[in-house]
């Protein structure tokens, strides 16, 4: 039977643990939104010669993480200043440095399937997207980390020949382990359900770079397989048996299955086994904000400014755009992180 | 008594200097200004915001730090002068966690960086010692952990380390005519400029010298070249990097990271970046013996004007806005925090930005 509907817990958490009561009223003045002229928005990556493989490195999705707070370091809100203090332990003591090890299994076994640049995106919001430790990154590959626009696939461009997640999550309502969209309860484009690993296929395959591997418990392989008809590599790292809760193997042995699943995906994509994935134009999307968000963070959403887009509500929590570029999509994400991580 | 004051009692207990005892405000007659400023009266423990830091840690003159160092350069050697920073550092996106201590005493980012920024020093030595330096002055211009934060234990031996703060002219102590050249790690884009944790001192905008805007690097520079020291390396990120190309066209640069916002960005890998930081060093000290490095300078005298950023409360800003020892003048037509001073000494500005640091950073 289908349990009830369950958020991703960590902006939940949070709050509990670590907010202050009064933090989202001093961040209701800023607004949310992408700044008109942001300098850095479409800025490129250093080039780099032969087959580049972007790997997304999600720490939510990694191979033994169970629990928000393995993958958080709890000082995530406030102000710089604020976040000044030592972080959960098993997170800065075990799961950072497992993470980038992870990441640098995938970058190994990306570069034995010919893969001769590297970049990694850290795209978990812990610690202001600073998750994978830089001095432990493998020596060839680009580090992408801190905050940017489509923080997620930051830079990526058509000189790219595939994109590769590394540890993927399994939408919002599933019953995959911390089970999350975003900050979204649910997500569509065109009526189609699409979780995290999706909705960045789709902004990459406008650039005509596909999704070859996608690693991460057995729910959000099953559901991205549905959302992506063209296929990919998939590497079950774990399984989900509740919410915060999994059967997982050694970190040692998640790094063997990463290695080998992303060495095969850059062969056969090289080989031109998986097309981009495309929907029709325009893009419709309909989201609706998590359960846990408050009317002043909703108002918040809903008084958004992305340039070059028009937000209409549909519910109480429910809001919807049309655009023909898949990049707004990503945009409008980066618009909410404030208070996705509040 | 506030516990600032305590601490200030405290420290100047253990430097054995008695709180109350004059050493000077910092900038004396050796100063070479026009005019002879008031030496302020000691004022009682809580007013101690409001004096410069000599009064408490018995900063020296610039003059006496510059003879000291002088005395250490062994004549008939190369001798390269490091400014050191940690916002440009390979890795560093978060001004927070990744830069300081923190309240907490003990922030595992900002260890770690350290240890980032002791190995890109010490790419940048062993590069100009392959070039042919000899001898490795680095002054330590990070305030998180109060200047110091290269690590004493990882340091090349051959490095002479200025650490610690307040000292005349944090970025530039005592740099002189036996220097052979300047290089610069981990330092950051100017104020104003998109790039990582981009800022100058404790300013809302460039400082500029006859209009020309110079970032903390570039102040450094025109001080150095002052004392004929050409700026031969520098390495940061791309923002930076562009900066520097264009106001020092003859120096070596290293690009580290990309910036994609004021707190995130492309990193490139640490051991690329190393390699890449010896290399450029070694190229700087065989272009600085070979005449090729280029001196930066400005006609005399030079018009300095700079604005304080906005944001520091107004008690703090009104001691930025009386630098002891410092006729400045508002310029009221560039913003309401802004100043000019007219001066024929590279050397001031430094000191000026030491006395306005003074306010936002005191130990």
């Amino acid at each position: 039977m289908r349990s009830h509907r369950y958020r991703f817990p960590v902006a939940v958490l949070i709050v509990a643990l670590t907010t202050a009561p009064g933090l989202s009223a001093q961040r209701g003045g800023r607004g949310l939104g992408v700044p008109a002229n942001n300098p850095f928005q479409g800025k490129g990556l250093p080039f780099e010669a032969g087959f580049r493989a972007y790997i997304v490195a999600n720490m939510a999705g990694m191979g033994a993480a169970v629990d928000p707070k393995e993958i958080m370091s709890g000082t995530e809100t406030g102000a710089p200043a604020q976040t000044n203090t030592a972080g959960y332990a098993d997170y800065e003591a075990r799961f950072r440095s497992l993470a980038t090890q992870e990441a640098n299994a995938a970058v190994r076994g990306a570069r034995l399937g010919g893969a001769r640049s590297l970049v990694v995106s850290d795209a978990h919001p812990g610690n202001g997207f600073g998750n994978l430790l830089p001095w432990e990154m493998d020596s060839a590959a680009i580090l992408i980390r801190g905050t940017r626009p489509l923080f997620m696939i930051a830079g990526i461009d058509s000189t790219f020949g595939t994109l590769m997640f590394d540890g993927a999550v399994a939408s919002a309502g599933s019953n995959g382990i911390m089970a999350h969209t975003f900050g979204f309860d649910a997500f569509t484009v065109n009526g189609k359900r699409l979780n995290e690993v999706a909705i960045m296929a789709l902004i990459a395959g406008e650039m005509g770079v596909s999704v070859s591997m996608v690693a991460g418990d057995d729910v959000a392989i099953e559901e991205t397989k549905g959302m992506l008809p063209g296929g990919f590599v998939p590497v079950i790292t774990k399984y989900a048996v509740g919410r915060i809760a999994g059967i997982t193997y050694s970190p040692a042995k998640v790094r063997q299955m990463v290695a080998a699943g992303a060495a095969e995906a850059v062969r056969r994509e090289k080989a031109g086994a998986f097309p981009p994935f495309r929907m029709d134009k325009p893009y419709r999307v309909e989201f609706t904000v998590q359960n846990g968000m408050s009317d002043e963070n909703i108002a918040q959403v809903a008084a958004m400014q992305v340039p070059g887009l028009t937000l209409e509500r549909n519910g109480p929590r429910g809001f919807r755009f049309t655009t023909d570029n898949a990049k707004m999509i990503g945009y409008v994400i980066d618009a909410m992180q404030p208070v996705v991580i509040r | 008594m506030s516990r600032r004051a305590l601490g200030l009692a405290l420290c100047a207990m253990i430097a054995g200097v008695p709180a109350l005892h004059s050493q000077g405000t910092g900038r004396g007659a050796a100063g070479g200004r026009g005019a002879a400023a008031p030496v302020p009266p000691p004022a009682p423990p809580g007013d101690a915001d409001t004096l410069p830091p000599g009064k408490y840690f018995g900063v020296t003159e610039y003059d006496l730090a510059r003879t000291k160092l002088e005395k250490l350069v062994k004549p008939g050697g190369f001798a390269v002068y490091i400014v050191t920073d940690m916002e440009g550092l390979a890795g560093v996106v978060n001004n927070g966690r990744e830069m300081s201590t923190g309240r907490s005493g003990n922030s595992p980012d900002h260890q770690r960086f350290r240890q980032e920024l002791t190995d890109e020093l010490n790419a940048a030595i062993a590069g100009a010692r392959l070039g042919g330096a000899t001898q490795f002055f680095v002054v330590e211009g990070h305030g998180g952990n109060n200047f110091r934060n290269v690590l004493v234990d990882k340091v090349d031996p051959d490095a002479i380390l200025l650490r610690g703060w307040p000292r005349p002219n944090v970025m530039e102590t005592g740099v002189n005519a036996r220097m052979n050249m300047m290089m610069v790690v981990g330092n950051h884009p100017n104020a104003g400029t998109p790039g990582i944790i981009a800022h100058s001192y404790a300013l809302g905008s460039p400082l500029t010298v006859n209009g020309i805007k110079l970032n903390e690097s570039g102040i450094s520079a025109f001080i150095g070249a002052e004392f004929g020291v050409p700026l031969g390396m520098v390495a940061g990120d791309d923002s930076y990097a562009a900066e520097m190309k264009e106001t020092f066209p003859s120096a070596e640069v290293v690009t580290v990271k990309v910036a994609m916002s004021g707190s995130g960005g492309a990193m490139l890998p640490l051991a690329r970046v190393h390699a890449q930081i010896k290399a450029a060093a070694t190229r700087a000290v065989q272009r600085a013996k070979a005449g090729q490095l280029k001196l930066l300078t400005f006609a005399r005298p030079y018009h300095i004007a700079w604005c304080i950023r906005n944001t520091f409360a107004q008690p703090v800003y009104e001691v930025m806005a009386k630098p002891a020892g410092f006729i400045i003048k508002p310029d009221s037509a560039s913003g309401p925090r802004c100043f000019t001073y007219d001066t024929n000494k590279a050397e001031e500005i430094g000191t000026i930005m030491n006395l306005v640091e003074w306010a936002a950073l005191k130990p």
